[in-house]
């Protein structure tokens, strides 16, 4: 494979740089075994990407969506609060996600219909979702996580014969079945058009409204779907569980190869670029980094992935 | 254009129900301090505004870090460490020091065009990261001139970058860059040097967040790592919420103070019938949202009467 192959093909780029981070990590740091670190570094990315399931669809439709962390904290308080209170954690999921359904269809109504930039309006609304449950809970959310789900999360888990908790093998369900919907299904095909180019696409008979308030409400269903996994992991209710993945979902997408302007980029090559986040992050730490450099070296290695193969084509060419 | 919109009409309701509820506070007498307290918030959303204004994606998440790195390095580095406490270096020291920041911010969005939100969210990282490091804890005192920008002088801040945006609109820059943000192509094609005219901007980002973080440090009067970062989506809200269009080429600054100030009177507002910080919240973004979709109905109506 010659450079010109890697620098035009995105997600192979994202996938290469992950196992490449494996070998440096393999070789600069003392002691590490990769067959004790794959186990967290598969389960913390887990979250990350199902937390950038919704980020994905959005950005290819050509939206952002910065409500995740907010239904991330609401999900995960609204379910340990319930299960605090004795409610069948089942019934949990279901209205969960239903209110998760309404929330997300709530942002891409506003921002399609009344042509909105979706940034504004999933900040306002995200906003209010977090005042809503903070001022449920009065800020001290209560309650836990039934054991089934930190069971299905916990890194030391095992799955019969298998040394991994369940969450790996069912991430992988999801990203086959993302990864189906999105090239072999009519509301792939219409999410790449709309993305493409909304204009010729309203030509083609896609209504954009229908697929918006679709996107958005998916984004936040995942998104729902990471804040309660997350309760599984950290044991009990956190309200700003979902913060640090404002932007971390927004990195994993771009790094994986999908464009902000819409139309391109592919799940598979998010899953390279949460790999890639997390594998960053354990490399940085290991050398012995502090946190707050390792935060910096996370911002100049995205900036400096994103240079390497991320880049947009110049106004002459878009003439 | 049917001129400021909403944001406008709700800074006067706003206004009045503030000086109704709490006379004293927005008295003549206290008006710096009021201001002293606006200020840091009005001036980031100022800051946010020419990068916005570019058009194609243009923004600039980094205001708020920028704000937070400039104030640690003025407290701890050259008050602190230096001892040079004079205004002559510290106002140009913070101008000079987000100007090149802004520099990076705009060459990575322009030149090696990476798409501005990501660019940006690099150095965000980078800057919170490094701030975190230089300051680990809230340290540091201020000199007695910079504490004035937070009582009688805290104006001068918010007039210097409006004097600045005022020369610049003598010039050719400013149509420039409205052009090139309401249709880049068309501006390319009319020969003008798009992506200069975009650099431009982030370099003028970046220097008035540098003023705004006088506006920070004289407020909080210390280095405080945390409290920069929260500028960025708070100001990006208050740009919005001015009606300057975040797809780039409307809007103005006085647009984006607007939209500060209503966010800020809004805060005062609900503090005074000392709701809890989750009430506020709630009715924050209930405003965000109901006055974004207020300006787009306003704005699909004025073009259905346009359009025969």
């Amino acid at each position: 494979m010659n450079w010109q192959t890697l620098a035009g093909n995105r997600v192979l780029g994202a996938i290469v740089i992950a196992i490449v981070l494996q070998v440096l990590s393999a070789w600069l740091i003392d002691g590490y075994d990769i067959s004790t670190s794959l186990r967290p570094l598969l389960v913390i990315s887990a979250f990350l990407a199902i937390a950038s399931i919704g980020q994905t669809l959005v950005i290819i439709l050509g939206g952002i969506d910065l409500s995740i962390p907010f239904v991330m904290g609401f999900a995960n308080v609204v379910a340990a609060q319930l299960y605090g209170q004795g409610v069948d954690f089942t019934l949990i999921c279901l209205l969960v996600g239903v209110l998760a359904l309404l929330i997300g269809a709530v942002n891409g109504a506003l921002s399609s219909i009344l042509k909105i930039h979706p940034l504004i309006i999933t900040l306002g609304i995200g906003t209010m979702v977090q005042g809503s449950v903070l001022w449920w809970t009065g800020g001290f959310p209560t309650g836990s996580a039934p054991d089934a789900v930190s069971e299905f999360v916990s890194i030391g888990a095992s799955l019969g014969p298998i040394p991994l908790p369940g969450l790996i093998p069912a991430v992988i369900i999801v990203a086959v079945a993302v990864a189906l919907m999105l090239s072999s299904t009519a509301y792939g095909r219409r999410l790449y058009a709309i993305g493409g180019n909304p204009s010729a696409a309203r030509y083609a008979l896609i209504s954009p409204a229908g697929m918006w308030i679709a996107t958005f409400a998916l984004s936040a269903f995942f998104a729902a779907m990471a804040g309660i996994l997350l309760l599984g992991f950290t044991g009990s209710a956190y309200g700003d569980v979902g913060q640090p993945y404002l932007f971390q979902t927004i990195a994993a997408v771009v790094i994986g190869g999908t464009a902000l302007v819409g139309g391109r980029g592919s799940y598979i090559g998010t899953i390279a670029g949460s790999l890639v986040l997390v594998e960053i992050n354990t490399l940085l730490i290991g050398l012995g980094l502090q946190p707050s450099m390792v935060q910096a070296a996370l911002g100049a290695v995205i900036i400096a992935l994103v240079s390497l193969y991320g880049r947009e084509s110049h106004i002459r060419t878009t003439i | 254009m049917s001129g400021l919109g909403f944001g406008a009409v709700l800074l006067v309701v706003l206004l009045i129900v503030n000086i109704w509820l709490n006379p004293v506070r927005f008295a003549p007498r206290a008006l710096g301090t009021l201001f002293g307290l606006a200020a840091p918030l009005t001036a980031a959303a100022l800051a946010s505004t020419p990068a916005i204004l570019g058009g194609r994606g243009g923004i600039d998440i980094s205001v708020g870090p920028v704000m937070g790195f400039v104030n640690a390095i003025l407290v701890t580095v050259l008050i602190g460490q230096f001892d040079l406490a004079s205004p002559w270096i510290v106002i140009p020291a913070a101008v000079v020091i987000g100007a090149t920041i802004g520099a990076i911010n705009g060459g990575l969005a322009t030149f090696v065009r990476i798409q501005p939100i990501v660019a940006t969210l690099g150095t965000y990282l980078v800057l919170t990261g490094l701030t975190l490091t230089l300051v680990p804890a809230p340290t540091g005192t201020i000199p007695d001139w910079l504490r004035l920008f937070s009582q009688t002088l805290s104006i001068v801040p918010l007039a210097g970058i409006a004097l600045v945006w005022g020369l610049l609109r003598l010039t050719p820059y400013h149509g420039l860059l409205m052009a090139t943000g309401s249709d880049d192509r068309a501006a390319y094609t009319a020969g003008v040097n798009v992506v200069l005219v975009r650099w431009l901007a982030y370099v003028l980002t970046g220097a008035f967040a540098g003023i705004a973080s006088l506006s920070l440090t004289a407020l909080i009067g210390s280095a405080d790592p945390s409290i920069g970062p929260t500028y960025t989506l708070l100001a990006i809200s208050a740009v919005a919420l001015g009606g300057v269009s975040l797809a780039g080429g409307r809007g103005g600054l006085i647009n984006a103070a607007i939209g500060a100030a209503d966010i800020f009177l809004l805060q005062t507002a609900i503090t005074y019938f000392n709701a809890s910080t989750f009430v506020l919240e709630i009715i924050y973004g209930a405003v965000l949202v109901l006055a974004v979709a207020v300006m787009a109905i306003q704005e699909q109506w004025l073009q259905r009467g346009r359009t025969p």
